[in-house]
């Protein structure tokens, strides 16, 4: 997803400048993915992530959101250097848990570039660390291991059935110019198990997640603001990941969808059968931003409002990435009822974003 | 009580309006005890401000660290960070590698840490870089520098600007990418990526130093016990404070040793005022046994006099706390935070007014002028007023025989002391010793006074035999005098010889330790510079060069809690020539090893032991083969033969190059090929002759301030002897004036007064100079052995001495008669006649 | 009430008085002379409780001085003794004033309040325009005067003067030994004058004769 290309051109600013030196693999529609070589890193590229997130539940019953996010990041730099420290490849880790008792969202980071063993990705099967956070498949799970200073997760997720590519086939385009695209595919309705521990207290957990694998050389397109993006697990065993891109007006550039469907097979939706509403709306007290935080979303004949599991999902990562955003867990509803939960993003609602 | 509260108040105009009276004496105590309080306020505050800032400075780069992992100046194999970062008790590991980056063209070095910045934000985040930019990743720029304000001040270069530095002996440039935002004010330090630090300055695969983040809830002592054991030898876990307290310890002994003299500055305030209120209570007795008789209490005088004297002491211990603050900016400002001694490179502290200390010494001079005060008030107290009201029966000064017993247990419990071991690396033995010296010389000065006077010729003019009769008859009144003299000689001729030896030293050991014709380096010791091995072909291959021994500088870790020790890498004979040994060199089979005294007493390693250096990370075996004299590194110096470092580690670089002539050749147009060998400004070329002066231009330097202080210490001595004869002239004018009746001239009462100023100074410096040679025996064999840890050879500068005292005696007796001239001036009929 | 019984005193074993005994009722003022080396100032020194006899009694209104220590006896003279000195005894530091009010500040009267009665003497003895000025101003029969003004300032039920003109020339000591004996008559107090001169003593109401034998009247 853009979304992340976003976070990272925050995160990245000038590494775009300073990698003139380095040839970044290009992405190129047509080419098609083979599992399991394409669950692994793709270090010629220049950006790479492995981005999960979901619904958990504690043995009383009581929801958590959680996310946990691994970049990989060619910088371009020190790419001849002869040093065992030169910075050619970095690891950049989030994680979160959208606790409703706290009200807000705990947060938790880390970074390092790759070597001594301190940080580093595999090829040909997912497996990416930073010090002790790790995401990798094994034994056909993926295993999801992060430890903040207020909370850690230790998850299993497993994946219900083969990978979701979405655009053409994992071609994933970000505007009408092809150069802005990226490799793209989803594993929606993870099954969750593990465990949680928050204030100390570790707790076995339930649930269900998505996660996206992304690997792209090429920035976003002038003129994007912002995005909204979402990955929804509906209780039917179907799922869906939609998000547009939007311009300084609020209007969308660009929108893309993927159903994944109940009985196997997916179809892609076409950027006009795809409509995001903003509804109600709540402002961050923190940064003063305003975020609509419910939402109509229209895909083909379908329509969904989106309810969060609570308002101050907002992520204040500024310190490190540099940007404010909002992600955080929803309810799916459907004719009144909810009909599945899943993940809603939304950046850009705060100072204009600079790119690149 | 209330009514005592007050009645203090009340008698004040009885007392001290006596004070302002005697003015002249007043002040000269007034002044004694203003500089002494000075002195030591003075040296407190600039080291004070120094080590403060020097800590600030060590916290700012330790950061969060709750250990450190340091290994010889030369670095260590980074793969012990994938090591430590891997250990389950260590939260994060930031790998730090130090250069000291001379700058190209100018005699000026930056220090350059090369960080990960990543893990910066966790450990040290006051290193975290910020890009002008606003570009976060600027950091890993191959030539980015980040600088601290402090260091672009100084090198006066902005973010943008491009800085030319030395690595090896080639030349790189940095570009100044933004600057330090969190790191204080007043370090001078660069930052740049870790990875283009060890490429540029070539050092790929070695870091200086990992800082440590433990998990919360390990303990920081076991962690540091059980990583240890995982490192090689020569690298060492410490935790950050350590390198503060070495610091610290290292100029502590300098700072203490400063502040010892300021001590003695104020012990002989306290003398001035004993010997100003020792006469004044002897020319106020009938006025004191008036008190008595019409009912004043006895306890109530004791308490005024001493009150007498606590007021001038109060008065000149807040004056010199002003004064020392002043001195101090001064000193800051002139000489730096170190005073001149290079302890303190690359900081600029800043004063602060520190209440506690300021009130301390305050107190000093309360204390001095009450301690001053407290015998001659206890003496005015026990006066019976009964026969004192007789008028007439002033004069008698109860300088009595001393205490000659206890005075002598004092000198030999000056010996004993000087066995004490130092204690927390402190002489504080030295120091008792110097204290049962002085005490004692005091104690034994009536009965020296005594033997002078019998010594004396019993003939010559009628003046003289006056004099003398006098200090026969009535010592006590040359004691008071020659007291103050005393102290403040034994104090100059204790530094002069102690300085006078050292110097003659350190000349001596400049002459053994640089006999070649011409020196060449890359750079200093520490810095990032170095001769490699083409460039060493090429001076070996230079026209005019007759031999070359080439030198390696590295820095070890020995033990832990300790500072690095030097290690050099020379050309060495097996009996260690050209080495300045203590001791006669021990035959030796296999490599052998010459330490530095300071090595010695530090780490116990004595000829002919076998000890291990940890060389390139493993232990190497080698016997001590002889211990040599090193003035330049207090931490320990150990010395190798550079054949055989090369063998035991690899490492062909080299730092400098003694380098002796062939025969006929020209120095200058040598020393011309020389530097030519490479870029402009990269090699430095020195004559021993220029590094001898401007190594006793430093060592000048250095004692600048003792000098100043004994200066300031025989001033106030001099002030004393004139104090007191202004004092006693005063009083004996009847006895001028009845004199004069019988017929001497005012000149031969001149005269007179004279010799008795020349004895009263004569008997002080005479002791003065015993005290002051033992002293500084003390001073040279226990003080500066248990502090620097290096001997020196006796050297008495006897000339200096004797001139010295000569000229104090011949002072002083120009004091007393200045001071007696006013007596002298008086009609001789009236004084006689005259009651006051 | 001034009453001396049986008075004794010896130096290293040289008896300089013996068995003096007398009685000296307020406002009575007696000389006592006698040649040198007597023990005159001895006995000054007795009755000023400066010095402790070997035997006998000494009691002032009552008090006896045996039973006194040396603070008491101190306090003794603070409040009743009045002193006047052959060698004047001023304070060089002291105005003319302060020194007169200086027994006062003793007894623990705040300097101001002592300022009145002290210029008050002063007046008596006919220096009430030198109050402020300095002892080095004075000549040798002033001071002496203001010495008597010190000596009468807190009202003292005893006044002792020690040969107080044997610094003097005759013409102020003449002056001097009248305004003493008419300032201790005005005062109501007991005056004593130990003096080697018969024409000062010849001031006092009666001149008591000591000699190796005793106090003769």
């Amino acid at each position: 997803m853009e979304r992340r290309l976003f976070l990272l051109a925050l995160a990245l600013g000038a590494a775009g400048r300073n990698a003139v030196a380095a040839d970044f693999a290009p992405v190129l529609p047509g080419r098609r993915l083979i599992f399991p070589a394409d669950h692994g890193a793709h270090p010629d590229f220049r950006t790479e992530w492995w981005y999960a997130t979901g619904w958990l539940s504690l043995p009383d019953g009581s929801p958590l959101g959680f996310q946990t996010t691994f970049f990989r990041v060619r910088t371009g730099v020190g790419e001849d250097s002869p040093s065992a420290f030169a910075p050619r490849q970095l690891i950049l880790a989030h994680a979160a848990i959208a606790d409703p008792r706290l009200g807000r969202l705990r947060h938790g980071e880390r970074s390092a570039r790759v070597g001594f063993g301190r940080a580093g990705f595999a090829l040909g099967q997912t497996g990416v660390w930073v010090g002790d956070w790790r995401f990798a498949l094994d034994g056909g799970r993926y295993r999801a291991e992060v430890h903040a200073d207020d909370f850690a997760c230790a998850l299993e997720l497993q994946p219900a059935g083969p990978p979701l590519l979405n655009g053409q086939g994992g071609f994933s385009a970000k505007a009408a110019d092809p150069r802005h695209a990226s490799y793209y595919y989803s594993r929606p309705q993870l099954a969750v198990s593990g465990s949680v521990t928050l204030d100390g207290k570790r707790q076995p957990v339930r649930g269900k997640a998505w996660l996206d694998h992304e690997w792209s050389s090429e920035l976003l397109p002038e003129g994007a603001k912002g995005w909204d993006w979402v990955g929804l697990n509906l209780d039917d065993g179907s799922a869906l990941m939609a998000f547009r891109l939007r311009d300084g007006q609020g209007q969308a550039l660009w929108a893309a969808a993927t159903w994944q469907l109940a009985g196997g097979g997916a179809r892609v939706m076409r950027p006009a059968e795809i409509i995001f509403t903003p509804g109600r709306e709540w402002r961050s007290p923190r940064t003063a931003i305003t975020y609509p935080v419910e939402w109509r979303l229209r895909v083909g004949e379908r329509e969904f409002g989106l309810r969060p599991l609570f308002d101050d999902q907002e992520l204040d990562s500024r310190r490190s990435t540099g940007s404010v955003y909002w992600e955080g867990a929803v309810r799916v509803v459907e004719g009144g009822r909810e009909v599945g939960r899943g993940y809603l993003e939304m950046t850009g609602y705060g100072e204009r974003i600079r790119v690149g | 009580m209330s009514g005592q509260v007050m009645g203090w108040r009340r008698l004040a105009p009885v007392f001290l309006g006596s004070l302002a009276r005697r003015r002249l004496a007043t002040l000269f105590s007034l002044v004694a005890i203003v500089l002494g309080v000075a002195l030591g306020m003075a040296v407190q505050a600039v080291h004070e401000a120094a080590l403060s800032e020097f800590d600030r400075g060590l916290r700012n780069m330790a950061g969060a660290a709750d250990l450190q992992v340091v290994g010889p100046r030369g670095g260590f194999d980074e793969q012990l960070y994938a090591r430590l970062a891997a250990r389950p008790d260590v939260a994060e590991a930031s790998p730090v590698l130090e250069v000291e980056a001379r700058l190209v063209g100018r005699d000026e070095s930056l220090q350059v840490l090369g960080v990960d910045a990543f893990v910066l934000a966790r450990v040290t985040p006051q290193l975290l870089p910020r890009a002008d930019s606003g570009d976060r990743f600027a950091i890993f720029a191959g030539d980015g520098v980040f600088l601290s304000r402090a260091a672009a001040e100084r090198l006066g270069v902005k973010t943008g600007d491009l800085l030319r530095v030395q690595a090896g002996s080639a030349e790189v440039v940095l570009k100044v990418a933004g600057d330090l935002p969190a790191l204080g004010d007043d370090r001078r330090l660069g930052v740049m990526d870790i990875a283009a630090a060890q490429t540029l300055f070539g050092k790929l695969g070695r870091l200086s130093r990992i800082d440590l983040r433990l998990r919360d809830g390990v303990d920081a002592e076991a962690a540091r016990r059980s990583l240890q054991a995982v490192l090689p030898d020569g690298v060492l876990v410490e935790t950050p404070a350590a390198e503060a307290d070495q610091a610290a310890n290292l100029s502590r002994a300098y700072r203490v040793n400063l502040t010892l003299l300021a001590a003695i500055a104020l012990l002989t305030g306290g003398f001035l005022v004993f010997s100003a209120q020792a006469l004044s209570v002897v020319r106020r007795r009938s006025e004191f046994a008036f008190l008595r008789a019409i009912g004043l209490p006895r306890r109530t005088l004791f308490g005024w006099l001493v009150g007498e004297g606590a007021v001038v002491g109060l008065l000149g211990g807040i004056l010199g706390v002003a004064v020392g603050h002043g001195l101090a900016w001064g000193a800051l400002a002139l000489l730096g935070g170190d005073l001149g001694a290079g302890y303190f490179s690359g900081l600029a502290p800043r004063l602060q007014f520190q209440p506690l200390a300021s009130a301390i010494y305050a107190l000093l001079g309360v204390v001095a002028g009450v301690a001053g005060a407290w015998s001659p008030a206890k003496e005015a107290a026990t006066v019976a007023p009964a026969q004192a009201l007789k008028a007439g029966d002033e004069a008698a000064l109860h300088g009595g025989r001393g205490h000659p017993l206890f005075g002598l247990a004092l000198l030999a419990g000056s010996l004993a002391a000087c066995a004490i071991p130092p204690v927390d690396g402190l002489p504080f033995g030295g120091y008792l010793a110097v204290a049962c010296v002085l005490a004692g010389a005091v104690l034994l000065l009536p009965s020296i006074a005594a033997l002078l006077a019998r010594l004396m010729p019993v003939g010559g003019p009628v003046a003289v035999r006056l004099a003398v009769a006098r200090l026969a008859a009535a010592p006590g009144h040359a004691v008071v005098a020659a007291a103050g003299v005393l102290t403040s000689v034994a104090l100059a001729a204790a530094m002069a010889i102690m300085v006078a030896s050292f110097r003659d030293s350190v000349d001596q050991w400049l002459t053994q330790l640089l006999p070649a014709d011409l020196y060449l380096r890359a750079g200093r010791a520490q810095s990032g510079s170095y001769l490699d091995e083409a460039l060493q072909a090429r001076i070996v291959a230079t026209a005019g060069v007759g031999s070359v021994a080439f030198t390696r500088h590295d820095g070890l870790r020995l033990a832990a809690g300790h500072a690095p020790v030097a290690l050099l890498a020379r050309p060495m004979s097996a009996a260690g020539g050209g080495l300045p040994l203590v001791g006669q060199p021990l035959a030796v089979n296999g490599p052998s090893l010459w330490i530095s005294e300071a090595v010695q007493d530090l780490y116990g390693w004595r000829p002919g032991q076998q000890v291990e250096l940890p060389l390139a990370g493993k232990p190497v075996r080698l016997t001590v083969a002889g211990v040599w004299r090193d003035y330049a590194r207090q931490t320990g110096a150990v010395m190798i033969d550079l054949d055989s470092y090369r063998r035991l580690t690899g490492d062909r670089l080299v730092n400098d190059a003694a380098i002796h002539l062939a025969p006929g050749a020209d120095a200058l147009r040598t020393a011309n090929a020389l530097t030519a060998l490479a870029g402009p400004g990269v090699l430095e070329l020195a004559f021993p002759g220029e590094i001898r002066t401007i190594t006793l231009r430093i060592f000048d330097r250095t004692f600048a301030v003792t000098y100043l202080l004994e200066a300031v210490a025989v001033a106030i001595g001099l002030a004393g002897v004139a104090a007191s004869f202004a004092a006693l002239a005063a009083a004996r004018r009847k006895e001028f004036g009845m004199l004069r009746h019988l017929g001497l001239t005012r000149r031969q009462i001149g005269w007179m007064l004279a010799q008795e100023g020349a004895l009263a100074a004569g008997v002080g410096v005479l002791a003065g100079l015993l005290a002051g040679g033992a002293i500084g025996l003390v001073l040279i064999e226990v003080v500066n052995r248990q502090s620097f840890h290096w001997s020196m050879d006796l050297h008495v500068p006897w000339l200096s001495l004797l001139t010295f005292g000569g000229g104090l005696v011949a002072l002083a007796a120009l004091a007393a008669v200045l001071a007696g001239r006013q007596a002298m001036r008086q009609d001789a009929v009236l004084a006689v006649r005259e009651d006051w | 009430m001034l009453e001396i019984e049986n008075l004794s005193r010896s130096f290293n074993g040289r008896s300089v008085l013996r068995d003096i005994s007398l009685r000296l009722a307020p406002g009575e003022y007696v000389a006592i002379v006698g040649e040198s080396g007597v023990g005159k100032s001895t006995l000054l020194n007795l009755i000023a409780g400066l010095d402790r006899p070997d035997g006998g009694r000494l009691r002032l209104d009552g008090e006896d001085y045996a039973l006194h220590d040396e603070d008491a006896l101190t306090r003794l003279r603070r409040d009743k003794l009045g002193f006047v000195f052959q060698a004047f005894h001023i304070l060089p530091h002291l105005n003319v004033a302060q020194n007169v009010a200086l027994p006062l500040w003793l007894q623990g009267v705040e300097r101001d309040a002592a300022d009145g009665p002290a210029r008050q003497l002063l007046d008596a003895v006919g220096l009430g325009t030198r109050g402020d000025s300095w002892p080095r101003e004075l000549s040798g029969g002033e001071m002496q005067r203001v010495a008597i003004a010190r000596a009468l300032v807190h009202a003292p039920r005893l006044v002792l003067a020690d040969e107080p003109t044997g610094n003097l020339d005759p013409a102020n000591a003449a002056r001097v030994l009248a305004l003493l004996a008419e300032r201790v008559r005005a005062a109501g107090a007991i005056g004593i004058l130990v003096t080697h001169s018969l024409e000062a003593a010849a001031t006092a109401d009666r001149t008591l004769y000591l000699t190796a034998e005793g106090l003769r009247g």
